[in-house]
């Protein structure tokens, strides 16, 4: 029998939620084109060439190496890009993902990613263009609100903050700004303005953030609602403890 | 230091919305309250808003953030420092409570919290007596940004033929 990875346990929406996240069959919903996807994260100019750091593995002649043999080289590490990020700061205020759930979805479908998860942000250091590729499947999938959701390379303060009155997370570099019923993000990720507009899309509502969601909350799903979770929470730290019990 | 705040009578109230306010919504509910009779004080806070990038790659560009406006209460121009997350006041009495109750379920489009406490401290601390000295008058304790300096953000006296 093929091993088929279940991820997460628990029936809510939210387990399931998560289960999405982490293997990555999330439902697409905005398109960001290349160049603008350029512009918000601000590494370098939209059309440039990646900067390297090193000449591209094929031409350095690497030693012979039964690692590099087995694991292929990613095409950022191939060309030598340098190591870039992006960073994310979601809601927590129903937003799609979380920090951890960020990082699972980095660490389980994406090779050569390194994921810092803190409690209010999530970092992702890649060679630039499988960072790019990371990010603009984050920011177009349902892993991404753009008004609950934002991408923060600096002054990342507002996750934990109450919404403002437009339903936009609090930002105090105005990053982005809701314009009729779409989001717009003018300036890059750490508040330096930006030649256009870059359309991120209309924000979820209120019910199908709810519903798209991986934060258990009391006033949506609550986590003690969902019996296999705290089964299983309670198997973890049962287990660590016991396994950590060494009487002599 | 000096004594405790004048009128131990007074309450305190705190008005607390689910959401942070729009200068606009902030300027309108707190015109409405300096109007009423029998608010002694209120002072309003929230997260900061810097006038540009504290840090990072971008330091020093200029901000412009849509919350930081100036707003006109009883006549006085307010530069708003901060996005209103919240208004703490002092009033006379229980029936002030009530009109201000009135005013928010008229004015905040959303929930808020309401709740009598104490929210503005009533004995100087050791920051007031540094920053206004032994003989400071006890009505403006726990009124200034405890991060500025008070020549650049003074207290407003609204409503001044009331005094």
């Amino acid at each position: 029998m093929v091993y088929k990875p279940q991820f997460y346990p628990g029936a809510t929406s939210v387990a399931e939620n998560r289960r999405k996240h982490m293997s990555g069959k999330v439902e697409k919903l905005r398109d960001i084109s290349d160049d603008d996807l350029t512009l918000m994260l601000g590494h370098r100019a939209p059309g440039s060439d990646y900067p390297s750091t090193h000449p591209p593995l094929a031409e350095m002649g690497e030693p012979d190496c039964s690692i590099r043999q087995t694991v292929e080289a990613t095409p950022g590490a191939k060309a030598g890009d340098r190591v870039r990020y992006v960073q994310f700061v979601d809601s927590m205020y129903n937003a799609p993902a979380t920090p951890y759930f960020r990082s699972y979805a980095a660490a389980i479908n994406f090779r050569g990613v390194d994921p810092g998860t803190l409690s209010g942000r999530q970092v992702v250091e890649a060679r630039e263009r499988d960072m790019e590729q990371l990010a603009k499947f984050q920011l177009e999938t349902e892993m991404t609100c753009p008004a609950l959701a934002s991408l923060r390379g600096a002054t990342v303060h507002g996750h934990s903050l109450r919404l403002p009155e437009d339903g936009l997370m609090f930002d105090m570099l105005d990053r982005t700004r809701k314009e009729g019923n779409i989001v717009i993000m003018h300036k890059d990720q750490v508040g330096r303005p930006i030649d256009k507009k870059v359309n991120l899309g209309k924000p979820m509502s209120e019910a199908e953030a709810a519903k798209r969601t991986t934060i258990y909350r009391v006033d949506n799903v609550a986590f003690r609602n969902d019996k296999e979770v705290i089964e299983w929470v309670h198997r973890v730290f049962d287990q660590r403890t016991i396994y950590g019990f060494k009487p002599e | 230091m000096s004594d405790a705040s004048p009128n131990t009578d007074y309450l305190q109230l705190e008005i607390y919305p689910s959401r942070l306010l729009n200068p606009d919504t902030a300027e309108a509910l707190l015109n409405e309250i300096a109007m009423l009779e029998g608010v002694v004080r209120f002072f309003v806070h929230g997260p900061r808003i810097p006038q540009t990038v504290p840090y990072g790659p971008a330091t020093g560009e200029i901000v412009n953030h849509p919350a930081n406006k100036v707003i006109v209460v009883a006549g006085q121009e307010i530069d708003l420092e901060v996005s209103v997350g919240g208004v703490r006041l002092e009033v006379t009495d229980a029936d002030v409570k009530e009109n201000i109750r009135e005013i928010c379920d008229r004015l905040l489009p959303f929930s808020y919290e309401f709740r009598e406490g104490l929210f503005i401290p009533t004995i100087q601390t050791v920051t007031d007596y540094a920053k206004r000295g032994p003989d400071a008058d006890p009505m403006l304790l726990g009124m200034a940004d405890p991060k500025g300096k008070l020549s650049k953000k003074p207290i407003c006296i609204l409503n001044k033929k009331s005094e």
